[in-house]
C-alpha cells in the first residue's frame, strides 16, 4: 500500500526514536510510506472555538498536500497530530461554510499579493478527500493483526505490557472514531499479535496531564503517577503508548514522581512502534534506547529480546 | 323516483356567518332554487329553539331530507343528525353545508361570500337528493378476552374481567406467571414481601373458573377486528410431563447449563431445566429448549436422573387458535443491559449489579438463605453504592426518559439492605429524587433519616476494580467536589426498557409502539389505556415504566374498557362504507391490495371482490383504485358526486 | 457569597459570547456533574467543571473568569465524551480562556517556563500551552 507519512514536529526532535522505529517497521512490513515534503506544524492541539477557523488552516493545508502528492491517505503516529488532522478534516466535510472559507484561504496560500494578481499554481478545491489513518489502523485494518502476528520474527513472549491510550487517540469518539472510547481494544490486539502479555488496567484512557506538564507540572506528575501506579499494581513490566507528550509525562516525569511518591518503582515506557520494530527483527539502531529516561534495555535483556 | 322535499336551514352563528354572508338574500335565493323545497334561517341553529324549528319543519313540511348550513361537520353533524332521527328522518339524510370555516371566516367581500355560500349549499342539496337512508352496521361482540403477559398488571386485568363473569385467556411466555414481582424482595411503600402479595393473586388466577391460563405460550398472530379477533397462540413444549413430575429437582442438580447470575432470568431460572417460581401452584420443572444442550449437543443428563421418567425431549410445540373479542397487552418491562454503559462495565466485575439482581439477593436473604453475600467472593458487602439514572435521562448514550421507578426502589433497597446488614453503609448518587407518588416522598425522607442513608447529588463517571473493592468516581455537586468511594458492591439503577420482543409483538397485533418499544396509547392524556386499534387495550409497564400500584390502576382501567365493550351485545359501525357492484367487478384484486385496513377480499368461488363492512373506514382508496368502476361508496356514489360538481361549478 | 440574578446576567453579552465561541448550549446542561466526576484534574481545580458551567449559565462573568479551573483543564475530552446531554465542557473552557486572554490573563507564556524545560519538553506541549494558556 502507498501512504503519505506525516511525522509532526516532536518526532523530528525530542522523539526521533518514534520517527525512526515507525519508518523502519513500515519498511519491514512493505508499507510504501513516503514522508510528506515541506510539511508544517499541524497546530498540535485541536482548536475548540467555533469562530477562530484560521486555526484549521495548517491541518487542511497538510491534507490537501497529501492529494497533491498523489496519495489518498496520510498516516501519523503522534496522537495529537492524529486527533487534530482527523477532526479538522471532519469539520471541512461536515460544515460547508468552513469548507468554503478554507478553500478561499488555500487558493491564496502560495500567492504573494503584491506580485501575483492571479493564482499561479494549479489549485484544486479540497473537500475532505484525504483519509487520516493512525499507524495502528494500518496495522489493524490494512495488514490485519493475524497477518502481523505471522510476520513477527521475534515473539515478545512473556513481556507484560500495559497498553496506554491517553486522551487524544479515543476522544471525542464521534470525531476521532478509532475505537470504543470506554473499552478500546486496538492496542491490546496489537500487543497480542506481537506475543506480549496484555496487562489490563483501569487507567488506560485517563489523561496524563497533557500539556499542563508545562504550566502545572505537579498536576501532570500526579496524573501520570496515578496511571503508572495502576499499571504496576496490575502487573505491568512496561507501558506502551503512541503519543510523544504522554511519553514525556510518563517517562521523563518518573523522576518527579519519585520525589513526590517515595514508594514508586520505575517502569520503562515504549512507543508501540518500538515494540513492533523489535518484534519484526529490525536493526536496533532505530530504537534510540538511549533517548529513554527510564532505560528499557535491562528489561529487554532479562527477557532475552536483546543481547 | 319522485322529487325529494329538501329543507335548508341557514344558521347565523351569531355574527360569525351573518356579518359576512347576507342571510336574508341567501334564504330568498334558496327559496327560489330548484331543488329546495323549503328554506329558513335562525340565529343559532344548534340551540334548542333552533333544533326545534328543524324538527317542526321536518314534521309540518314532511321533509325527506335536510341541509343545515352552518359550521364544520366535525362540530355539529352529530347534533343535527340526532335532531333528524328524533322526528324519524333517517340521520344519513341530514347533511351539513359548511359556510363558516369554508366561507364567512375566510372572506370579507359580502356579495361574493353570499354567492359562494349559495353554491356550497346547492352542492350539498345535490348530495342529499341522492343520499340513501342508511342504518349503522351491527357486529356481534365475542365476550371473551385475551390478556398477553402474566405480570402483576396482566394478572389484575385478567382477574377484573373474569370476576365480572367473562372468560379470559391469560397468555404468559414464561413457565409461570408473576413477572418481575416474583423477583422482588420487600415492596414500597409498606415493605410487605412481594412474594406474599403476589402468591395470593397467583392463587386466585389458578383457581378461577373463568381464567384459562396458558403459560410457556406466545401469541404468534392476531387477525380480525374489535369484538371478533382470532389469535394464533404457540404453546411451547415444556419437555416435561407435569402429570408425572413432582418437582424433586434431581434433574436440576445434574444440568450442565448454568445461566449466569447477572443475566435477566425471571422466575428463578438457573439452569436449562428449572423450577419456575410459581408460589401458588404445584412445583413442576420445565426445559428451556433455547439453551438446553440436548438440542445443541448430546446431553440427556436430566432424563437419566429423573426417577419418574417425566422428561420427554420429543415433545412438540402446539399451536392453538382462539376466538376473542378484546385483547389486553401487559407484557411489562426489562432492564437496560448494564454492560452497554461502558464506563460502568468493570471488565465483567461481578460486584457491579443492577437493581433486579439486588432484589434477588435481598429476597434470598429474606427467605432465610443465609446472610447477604456479594456475587464475587460471598463476602457481606459493608459499603454499598447505588447509582441512580444509570442509562436513564441520557439522550446521548442511552435512554432519554426518566425511568420513574428507580428513585423509589433505590431508597427501598437501601432500607432493606440496612435491615440485612445493620452495620452497613449505603450511599446513593442521584441527580434528582423523583418520588412524586402518594406517600412516596414521606417514605423516602423517612427511609433516609431512619437508616442514615447518605445521598449525594451528582452522577458517577467511572467504576473500577482495586483489590477487592470497586472504586466509584462520583461527584457531590452540593459540596462542589469530586467524590471517591471504595465500595464492596455497586447497584446500578439501570433504565427501564420495554420487554424483549415488544416491537415485534406490536407488529403482530397491528398496534403501534414508540421508538423505544413501549406500546403507544391513542392519547397520552385522555385515553391512556387504549391502543389506536379498537378492542386492544394497554396495561402496566408495557406502556411506560411504572410501579406496582400504578400498574394495577392501569390494569383495572384496561379491564374496565374491555367490560364496557362486553356490556354491548353488538357494536355499531358507520354505514358510509364501500360496496361492490358485482356486475362490473372483474376480480382483479386491485382493491384488496389497496385497502389500508384489510377490509377487502376476493370471494372464493364467485371471483368477485367483497367489502368486510366492519373493517371499512370509508377512506375511498379502493374506489379510486378500481379500474372497472365497480367500487362505490354509500352516499358518495359517482353519479352523486358528478351532480355535486355540476352544482359547485 | 451572594449573587444577584436578573436578565442583566442571564442574558448578558458574556453568556452569548461563551455560547457562540464554544458552540455549546449552556442551558442544555442539567448539572448532573458527570463531567466533574470523571475529570482527571479536579484535584488541582478550585471549582469543579460543572460549577464553571453553572456560573456561566447564570452570567457570573467575574467569578468564572477568575477561577483556576479553566486553566487547569487538560482538554482530555473525558467530560464531553460521557456527558449525557452532549455538552462538551472542554469547548466551554476554551471559550472562557479565550475571553480571559482577551483580558490579558496570561497564565503560561514562554517567559513562565524554565529554559531547561523548554529544552526537553516536546514541541507539541509548547505549542499547545502557548495556544491554550498565553502568548
Ligand atoms: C429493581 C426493581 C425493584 C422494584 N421494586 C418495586 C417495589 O418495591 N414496589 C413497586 O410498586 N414496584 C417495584 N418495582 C416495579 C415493578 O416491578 C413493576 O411495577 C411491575 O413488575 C410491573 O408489572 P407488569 O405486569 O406491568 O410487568 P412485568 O412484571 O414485567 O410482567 C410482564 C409479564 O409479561 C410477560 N411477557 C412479556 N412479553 C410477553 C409476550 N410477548 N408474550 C407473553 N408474555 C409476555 C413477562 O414474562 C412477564 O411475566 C420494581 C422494579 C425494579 C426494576
Ligand atoms: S427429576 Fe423428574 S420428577 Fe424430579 S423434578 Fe425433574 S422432571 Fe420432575
Ligand atoms: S426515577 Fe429517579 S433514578 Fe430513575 S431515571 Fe428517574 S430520576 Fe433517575
Ligand atoms: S456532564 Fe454534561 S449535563 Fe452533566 S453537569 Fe457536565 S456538562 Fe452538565
Ligand atoms: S477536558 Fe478538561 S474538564 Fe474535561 S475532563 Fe479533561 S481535564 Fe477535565
Amino acid at each position: 500500500m502507498k501512504v503519505s507519512y506525516y511525522p509532526g514536529c516532536t518526532l523530528k526532535d525530542k522523539t526521533t526514536n518514534l520517527d525512526d522505529s515507525t519508518k523502519a517497521a513500515a519498511e519491514a512490513l512493505d508499507i510504501d510510506m513516503v514522508e510528506l515534503p515541506e510539511w508544517t506544524c499541524c497546530g498540535a492541539t485541536h482548536p475548540l472555538t467555533e469562530e477562530k477557523i484560521i486555526n484549521l488552516v495548517p491541518q487542511i493545508r497538510i491534507l490537501s498536500n497529501v492529494r497533491t502528492e498523489g496519495n489518498d491517505s496520510v498516516t501519523t503516529t503522534c496522537a495529537f497530530c492524529y486527533n487534530t488532522l482527523k477532526r479538522a478534516n471532519k469539520a471541512v466535510i461536515d460544515d460547508p461554510i468552513k469548507r468554503q472559507r478554507m478553500n478561499a484561504f488555500l487558493k491564496d496560500d502560495k500567492r504573494i499579493p503584491e506580485y501575483d494578481k492571479e493564482t499561479v499554481y494549479d489549485f484544486k478545491e479540497y473537500n475532505g478527500e484525504t483519509k487520516v489513518v493512525h499507524f495502528l489502523e494500518i496495522l489493524r485494518d490494512t495488514i490485519g493483526f493475524e497477518t502481523l502476528s505471522n510476520r513477527v520474527t521475534k515473539k515478545l513472549e512473556g513481556l507484560k505490557v500495559a497498553p496506554y491510550y491517553g486522551c487524544q487517540l479515543l476522544r471525542p469518539p464521534e470525531e476521532v472514531d478509532l475505537d470504543d472510547p470506554e473499552n478500546p481494544s486496538i492496542l491490546e490486539d496489537f500487543l497480542r499479535s506481537l506475543g506480549c502479555e496484555v496487562v489490563n488496567f483501569p487507567f488506560k484512557s485517563e489523561c496524563c496531564g497533557s500539556y499542563l506538564s508545562l504550566s502545572a507540572p505537579d498536576a501532570a506528575t500526579r496524573a501520570s503517577h496515578t496511571i503508572l501506579r495502576s499499571a504496576l499494581k496490575n502487573g505491568a513490566e512496561a507501558v506502551t503508548l503512541s503519543c510523544p507528550l504522554c511519553y514525556y509525562n510518563m517517562d521523563k516525569r518518573q523522576d518527579n514522581i519519585l520525589k513526590l511518591y517515595a514508594d514508586f518503582s520505575t517502569v520503562p515506557v515504549f512507543f508501540f512502534t518500538q515494540l513492533l520494530a523489535l518484534a519484526l527483527g529490525v536493526d536496533e539502531s532505530v530504537m534510540g534506547w538511549n533517548k529513554h529516561h527510564i532505560d528499557p534495555t535491562p528489561l529487554l535483556k532479562e527477557k532475552g529480546f536483546l543481547s | 323516483m319522485p322529487q325529494k322535499k329538501i329543507g335548508v336551514f341557514v344558521c347565523h352563528c351569531g355574527i360569525n356567518i351573518a356579518s359576512v354572508v347576507q342571510i336574508e338574500e341567501l334564504v330568498k335565493r334558496l327559496q327560489e332554487s330548484s331543488g329546495v323545497y323549503y328554506a329558513t334561517d335562525y340565529k343559532y341553529m344548534c340551540s334548542e329553539p333552533g333544533q326545534a324549528s328543524i324538527r317542526d319543519a321536518i314534521k309540518e313540511k314532511e321533509l325527506d331530507g335536510i341541509v343545515v348550513a352552518c359550521c364544520s361537520p366535525s362540530l355539529h353533524e352529530l347534533t343535527f343528525r340526532r335532531t333528524s332521527s328524533s322526528v324519524d328522518l333517517n340521520p344519513y339524510l341530514c347533511e351539513i353545508a359548511n359556510i363558516r370555516e369554508h366561507c364567512s371566516w375566510v372572506h370579507s367581500d359580502s356579495t361574493l361570500a353570499t354567492e359562494k355560500a349559495q353554491e356550497i349549499i346547492e352542492t350539498i342539496v345535490e348530495k342529499v337528493r341522492l343520499d340513501e337512508a342508511l342504518d349503522p352496521i351491527k357486529v356481534p361482540v365475542n365476550k371473551r378476552a385475551m390478556v398477553i403477559g402474566g405480570g402483576i398488571s396482566g394478572i389484575q386485568s385478567a382477574l377484573d374481567i373474569a370476576d365480572s363473569g367473562y372468560p379470559v385467556i391469560l397468555v404468559e411466555r414464561e413457565a409461570a406467571i408473576g413477572g418481575h414481582m416474583a423477583e422482588l424482595s420487600d415492596t414500597f411503600l409498606t415493605l410487605e414481601k412481594s412474594s406474599e402479595l403476589l402468591s395470593a393473586k397467583q392463587r386466585e388466577v389458578s383457581v378461577h373458573s373463568n381464567i384459562q391460563l396458558l403459560t410457556y405460550s406466545e401469541v404468534e398472530d392476531l387477525d380480525g377486528y374489535v369484538g371478533n379477533f382470532k389469535a394464533t397462540i404457540k404453546k411451547k413444549a415444556k419437555m416435561v410431563d407435569w402429570d408425572k413430575c413432582d418437582g424433586c429437582g434431581k434433574c436440576i442438580a445434574v444440568c450442565p447449563v448454568k445461566v449466569p447470575f447477572d443475566q435477566e432470568h425471571p422466575l428463578g431460572k438457573e439452569n436449562a431445566i428449572y423450577l419456575p417460581l410459581l408460589e401458588a401452584g404445584p412445583k413442576r420443572v420445565v426445559i428451556d429448549k433455547g439453551i438446553c444442550q440436548h438440542f445443541s449437543g448430546e446431553c440427556s443428563e436430566c432424563q437419566t436422573a429423573c426417577p419418574k421418567s417425566a422428561i420427554h425431549f420429543d415433545e412438540q410445540d402446539e399451536t392453538l387458535e382462539e376466538e376473542i373479542g378484546a385483547v389486553v397487552v401487559a407484557t411489562g418491562y426489562s432492564m437496560y443491559p448494564k454492560d452497554r454503559i461502558g464506563e460502568y462495565g468493570v471488565d465483567g466485575c461481578e460486584d457491579v449489579i443492577d437493581g433486579l439482581q439486588f432484589e434477588r439477593m435481598l429476597a434470598a436473604w429474606e427467605r432465610g438463605e443465609g446472610p447477604l453475600r456479594r456475587p464475587s467472593d460471598g463476602k457481606t458487602p459493608r459499603d454499598v453504592v447505588f447509582v441512580q439514572c444509570s442509562g436513564s435521562r441520557d439522550p446521548e448514550h442511552a435512554m432519554p426518559y426518566c425511568s420513574r421507578i428507580c428513585c423509589m426502589y433505590t431508597v427501598k433497597e437501601a432500607m432493606v439492605y440496612r435491615k440485612a446488614v445493620p452495620d452497613g453503609q449505603a450511599y446513593v448518587f442521584y441527580i434528582d429524587i423523583r418520588t412524586g407518588g402518594k406517600g412516596c416522598e414521606e417514605f423516602t425522607q423517612g427511609g433516609i433519616a431512619d437508616n442514615r442513608l447518605i445521598y449525594m447529588r451528582g452522577k458517577v463517571s467511572k467504576l473500577y476494580r482495586e483489590g477487592d473493592k470497586v472504586v466509584v468516581w462520583g461527584v457531590d455537586t452540593l459540596m462542589g467536589k469530586k467524590v471517591e468511594i471504595a465500595a464492596d458492591l455497586v447497584v446500578l439503577a439501570t433504565a427501564t426498557v420495554p420487554s424483549p420482543g415488544a416491537k415485534e409483538l406490536a407488529q403482530r397485533l397491528k398496534v403501534s409502539a414508540d421508538d423505544y418499544g413501549f406500546f403507544q396509547e391513542v392519547h397520552p392524556k385522555l385515553r391512556p389505556v387504549e391502543s389506536p386499534t379498537a378492542g386492544i387495550f394497554l396495561s402496566g409497564a408495557a406502556r411506560a415504566p411504572m410501579d406496582i400500584p400504578e400498574s394495577i390502576m392501569h390494569a383495572s382501567g384496561a379491564a374496565s374498557k374491555v367490560l364496557a365493550l362486553f356490556s354491548q351485545d353488538d357494536i355499531s359501525h358507520e354505514p358510509i362504507v364501500a360496496f361492490v357492484d358485482e356486475d362490473y367487478c372483474s376480480g382483479c384484486g386491485v382493491c384488496v391490495e389497496t385497502c389500508p385496513y384489510g377490509a377487502r377480499e376476493l370471494q372464493g368461488r364467485k371471483r368477485v371482490a367483497k367489502v368486510i363492512e366492519v373493517l371499512c373506514q370509508g377512506c375511498g382508496a379502493c374506489i379510486a383504485a378500481c379500474p372497472n368502476g365497480a367500487c362505490q361508496q354509500r352516499n358518495f356514489q359517482a353519479e352523486q358526486c358528478l351532480y355535486m360538481l355540476d352544482a359547485a361549478l | 457569597m451572594r449573587a444577584v440574578i436578573s436578565t442583566r446576567q442571564v442574558r448578558s453579552e458574556f453568556v452569548a459570547r461563551v455560547q457562540d465561541l464554544s458552540g455549546q448550549d449552556l442551558l442544555g446542561c442539567y448539572q448532573c456533574g458527570k463531567c466533574s466526576a470523571g475529570c482527571p484534574m479536579t484535584e488541582e481545580m478550585d471549582i469543579i467543571p460543572s460549577q464553571v458551567i453553572r456560573l456561566s449559565q447564570l452570567g457570573q462573568e467575574e467569578d468564572v473568569l477568575n477561577c483556576k479551573t479553566i486553566w487547569l483543564c487538560a482538554t482530555c475530552y473525558q467530560c464531553g465524551t460521557r456527558c449525557p446531554k452532549g455538552i462538551d465542557f472542554s469547548k466551554i473552557a476554551e471559550a472562557l480562556r479565550y475571553l480571559g486572554m482577551g483580558k490579558e490573563k496570561e497564565v503560561c507564556g514562554p517567559n513562565h517556563i524554565p529554559t531547561e524545560i523548554i529544552a526537553e519538553a516536546p514541541q507539541q506541549a509548547l505549542v499547545s500551552t502557548f495556544r491554550k494558556q498565553g502568548l
